[in-house]
């Protein structure tokens, strides 16, 4: 049987649970995207009822369908637009006046509308009964109460759809404005009508209103299609809007809104009965401590570290099952493949490259726990809040300090925690400044550089790498925002929603759709840039150009091995010695090896040569693949981040200001390709280009500076 | 102290019928950055463009509507109690609102 397709639009306010809603229509069934070109999360479902196959789209969380967010331009847009059959609006029982506020907006705009009563158990409890039949008989909607909380509701709402789908529509109420508002629409709308401007399917009289409030998107929109036309009509309502101001005293926009309140207020009234008062005391307490001006910010910073604990020292155990895992995997593949390339390109190329970014998986359930548990029980707010004064000294946001102290661990889930940040300048700038806070890939090389050059006081000058990365940090987060991200960051008002206890389906269901995206990335982009980097450093292949004979020195040492002269260790040190050096000049011989060699004069004003330029390119893999490939290219088996024998080859052949400076190019330029993989998919491909170019602008700008006024002292 | 002032950049744009409302200048308003607990307050009007005042009106913040305040801060932020929710407003916003004690 063929199901009838029907697309449903979720809308509400922020905190009236309208996401706990979406989960128990659609379960699992979600997807999770972001609408194009703007880094807004978009969630889409289905859910097959009764014949019908209903696509449900989650709208943004918003206040209203004004213009001053891009979640309420995109909220009203794909009303608009996508024009879905019918829209449900989730309306906290508790709150009912200002989340009808909303409902009427979408009253205004026409559109098929079903009204959510959530979490009716607790305005009950509050003492808030809702004479429901009457009201839906005053509003003329109808309205579905639910316990969103406990996963009932689903089965109602979807009734109430099918009804509504069935039925007949219902006749439109029309909100009134009072007579002075009224009068001056009718006038827009007669100069929209004389100058014959489209109003699309939105009507003249919407539009009117639109204009009279000023909605910038819409006066473009009619901009753009009428042209000169428009003229006309800004005169009057240019005019129109001057007259109600110097009348009423205030302007249209604020008496439109107080108008619309009045609906609601009227329509309450009889059909809703507040028992007792407004009760806040609970929460009220709970924040003279957690959102206290003295208390605040070390409680943010206690629970800070715990999410960090949680992140890092909890999860380094499943880290290294899956890192363990891997590596028996390559192992098992080196030893089923014959053929040298195709080992290769598995073992080192797919293995190493998407295995590198798996293993990140454990770090990305743990921080998305602990996000989504922090964010339902109504303590984000709280933190955003403390966090805020200090934040926006340096042209944040409070909650911008969460992806940030997460960017010491890991870039990758920073990036992607960014997103608790609604606004989309503040989200971008704490993106672009997050590939300061120093990750742990990094912390290897500091360690190896740190220990070959200043061995006495390795951990001083560590410690002055992370330093200067958080000022780096907080430098560019002005200059950002002075410069490309001016503008827009919200002034500061943020809902307090009362503290909930998270429940553990809602927190299991955000954590798995964001750790179900990023391993989706890694099955894919990362997968193939993986095999390009790999290809970068295999090809071309040597073949026999070697400069010396290495095959005839190794049946030397056999010979002579066979022949007892030396003992088996000796025979495998010299081997391995032999082979150090044949992987070095197969590194040289390759594309990233001649790509070093190329780029050496850009690199030589910062003190680097060829191999130090090799090991840059190799890092944009991974940042700990640094120490693997200057070992490789000083032929010295089996380099780790502690090989004496490297940080001796390192010792011998750079100054400690080189070595320094080699650790602060380490730290400014962009992660690695894993993060850039992530930062393209949350900020857009230009965003992540941007990333690229100004973080190796800088890093080659500072280690030019350090060093060659490093040089006069020395 | 704003960062170089970006803020106002953004918001600075006042419109001419600000001069008409001037709520700065009718003595006996104050601005929600001087609202102190235990008191009630009705917000009178709001200093920002068409966008902002659409938004705030949204959030519950209309003239005529009363507010406590349950949380006051150093430099005028404020946690604000209005139409049954909880606000926290940082200064900047607080100082846009006049309101008058009741």
């Amino acid at each position: 049987m063929k199901l009838r397709e029907v697309t449903i639009a979720l809308s509400g306010n922020p905190n009236s649970g309208k996401t706990t809603i979406f989960n128990n229509l659609t379960g699992l069934h979600q997807h999770v995207g972001n609408y194009p070109g703007v880094t807004v999360e978009k969630k889409t479902g289905i859910i097959d009822y009764k014949g019908y196959r209903i696509n449900v789209i989650d709208l943004p969380g918003t206040y209203g369908l004004t213009a001053y967010s891009q979640e309420e331009i995109i909220a009203r847009n794909i009303i608009i637009n996508e024009a879905p059959d019918i829209v449900v609006d989730i309306v906290d029982s508790s709150n009912l006046e200002r989340n009808l506020y909303l409902a009427v907006q979408l009253m205004e705009l026409g559109t098929p509308l079903i009204l959510v009563f959530n979490m009716a158990d607790v305005a009950l409890k509050m003492g808030r009964k809702v004479n429901i039949n009457q009201l839906s008989g005053l509003l003329g909607l109808p309205i579905v109460q639910t316990v969103g909380s406990k996963g009932a509701g689903k089965e109602e709402i979807l009734k109430a759809v099918i009804e509504l789908l069935g039925g007949e529509k219902r006749k439109k109420k029309e909100i009134k404005y009072g007579e002075e508002i009224e009068n001056e629409i009718l006038k827009i709308i007669s100069a929209l009508e004389k100058e014959e401007i489209q109003t699309f399917n939105l009507g003249p009289r919407w539009v009117a209103v639109k204009l009279l409030e000023q909605d910038t998107e819409i006066i473009n929109v009619i901009k753009e299609s009428a042209g000169d036309r428009y003229s006309e009509v800004e005169k009057t309502v240019n005019d129109s809007i001057s007259h109600i101001t110097t009348v009423l005293g205030s302007t249209p926009e604020v008496i439109i809104a107080n108008a619309r309140y009045g609906f609601i207020k009227g329509a309450l009234l009889g059909s809703y009965e507040e028992v007792e008062s407004v009760k806040l005391n609970g929460s009220d307490k709970a924040d003279r401590i957690l959102a206290n001006r003295i208390f605040g910010i070390p409680i943010f910073l206690l629970i800070m570290w715990l999410v960090f604990q949680l992140v890092f020292s909890l999860g380094k155990y499943p880290v290294e099952w899956l890192e363990f895992g891997f590596e028996k995997l390559s192992v098992f593949l080196t030893n089923i493949i014959q053929n040298d390339l195709i080992r290769s390109l598995l073992v080192d190329g797919v293995v190493g490259g998407v295995g590198g970014v798996i293993t990140f998986t454990p770090n990305i359930i743990m921080l998305f726990f602990a996000i989504a548990v922090l964010e339902d029980s109504g303590y984000m707010a709280r933190a955003a809040f403390v966090m805020d004064r200090i934040m926006h000294k340096i042209g944040l946001q409070g909650k911008s300090f969460i992806p940030l102290i997460i960017g010491f661990g890991c870039t990758v889930p920073a990036y992607m925690g960014s997103r608790i940040l609604e606004n989309k300048q503040d989200r971008l700038v704490t993106m672009h400044v997050n590939t300061f806070m120093s990750c742990g890939a990094r912390l290897p090389v500091y360690i190896l550089f740190a220990g070959a050059f200043f061995p006495a006081y390795a951990g001083n000058v560590i410690f002055s790498i992370y330093i200067i990365g958080v000022l780096v940090a907080i430098i560019m987060a002005k200059l950002l925002r002075a410069t490309r991200f001016r503008g827009e960051s919200g002034p500061f008002v943020i809902e307090f929603p009362a503290y909930r206890m998270p429940t553990l389906k809602g927190v299991l269901i955000h954590t798995w759709e964001r750790v179900w995206e990023y391993i989706k990335k890694a099955g894919t982009v990362i997968l193939v840039i993986s095999i390009a980097m790999w290809a970068l450093f295999t090809y071309p292949m040597i073949g026999n150009n070697y400069s010396q004979d290495y095959e005839a020195q190794i049946e030397e040492i056999e010979l002579l091995y066979q022949s007892g002269e030396i003992t088996i260790d000796d025979y495998d040190n010299e081997k391995s010695v032999i082979e150090a050096k044949m992987a070095g000049e197969r590194l040289a011989y390759s594309a990233a090896g001649r790509i070093g060699h190329f780029l050496e004069p850009v690199f030589r004003p910062l003190g680097f040569d060829w191999k130090m330029a090799v090991a840059t390119i190799a890092g944009i893999a991974a940042k700990e693949v640094i120490i693997s490939t200057m070992g490789t290219l000083y032929s010295i088996e089996d380099a780790e981040g502690q090989s004496e024998s490297l940080k001796v080859a390192l010792y011998d052949n750079y100054t400690p200001l080189v070595g320094y400076n080699f650790m602060l190019f380490t730290l400014l330029y962009f992660p690695c390709l894993a993060a850039m993989a992530v930062f393209r998919k949350e900020a857009g491909t230009k965003e992540m280009l941007f990333q690229m170019g100004y973080t190796l602008s800088l890093a080659w700008a500072v280690s030019f500076m350090v060093f060659q006024i490093g040089r006069l002292f020395s | 102290m704003r960062p170089w002032g970006f803020r106002r950049r953004v918001f600075g744009h006042r419109r001419f019928s600000d001069a008409v409302r001037a709520p700065e200048s009718n003595i006996g308003y104050l601005s929600m950055a001087d609202a102190v607990p235990g008191k009630k307050y009705t917000v009178v009007g709001i200093n920002g463009g068409y966008i902002l005042n659409s938004r705030l009106c949204a959030m519950g913040f209309v003239p005529g509507e009363t507010f406590y305040i349950s949380g006051a801060f150093r430099g005028g932020s404020r946690c604000v109690v209005i139409k049954g929710t909880k606000f926290a407003v940082g200064r900047g916003m607080a100082e846009r609102i006049q309101v008058r004690e009741i």
